[in-house]
């Protein structure tokens, strides 16, 4: 179960959120020039040092992600030809439903994250809709929920796998 | 809350619990499970664990309420 890519899935999806956060960052406060003449029409977009670090630091980060991501799933795939997970997958492969006892277990967690989601989405619903900031932090927001589900799932999976012994 | 002597009567038989996951098509993890007393199994899985472990079900959970149960 240690090594169970299932179980890795949310750790993965926390690491790909945080590195489109970081892209964001590094996207989100660019230097604009807008020129607007009668002989000129231009829009120049500078990104600062600090956002060029964040921008393309980021899409690497993200691009080294992915190959070792897909060739953890392509493993666990050739491990488990009867539990093969999609490289993009509509159901959440970290849902464990071996048996019984896994159903159970994802249940719980499952049950926690809908909590979660059931009052942070109304929540964000008004923040998008009266907050003075711009609205690249509604989209930090989101990405905030997002990780906050997978960190929600994972503790409460690994809770009960923490304690077990032979 | 529903006890059991599942991992008693395993180790009496000296299964381990893949031995007895196997057994019941069941998880490892699903056996340490019901042993910590953190998942209930259904009829069908306490009917194969009975059976496994040779007894019956009743001897094998009980509710924590039923003082009268022999253990």
């Amino acid at each position: 179960m240690k090594n169970d890519f299932r179980k890795q899935y949310p750790l993965w999806m926390m690491g790909f959120i945080v590195v489109l956060g970081m892209f964001l960052f590094g996207v989100s406060s660019p230097t604009t020039h807008i020129v607007n003449t009668e002989t000129e029409q231009s829009i120049l977009v500078e990104l600062g040092p600090i956002g060029v670090v964040f921008a393309i630091g980021s899409v690497i980060l993200y691009c080294l992600m992915m190959i070792v991501f897909y060739a953890q799933l392509k493993r666990h795939n050739k491990k488990n030809p009867a539990e093969k997970i999609s490289i993009f997958p509509i159901r959440p492969p970290e849902y464990l439903e071996q048996d019984e006892g896994m159903t159970h277990i994802t249940r719980k967690a499952s049950q926690k994250v809908y909590t979660f989601m059931s009052w942070s989405l109304p929540l964000l619903a008004v923040f998008a809709m009266f907050s003075p900031f711009s609205r690249i932090y509604t989209v930090f927001v989101i990405l905030l929920i997002a990780l906050i589900q997978y960190v929600i799932y994972y503790v409460e999976i690994r809770t009960h796998f923490k304690e077990e012994d032979e | 809350m529903l006890k059991n002597r599942v991992k008693e009567l395993r180790a009496r038989y000296g299964f381990t619990q893949s031995d007895l996951g196997k057994q019941v098509d069941v998880t490892r993890q699903t056996i340490a499970f019901i042993e910590k007393g953190e998942f209930s199994p259904s009829i069908t899985l306490s009917l194969k664990l009975a059976k496994a472990l040779q007894t019956n079900v009743n001897d094998l959970f009980w509710l924590e309420e039923d003082d009268d149960h022999e253990k």
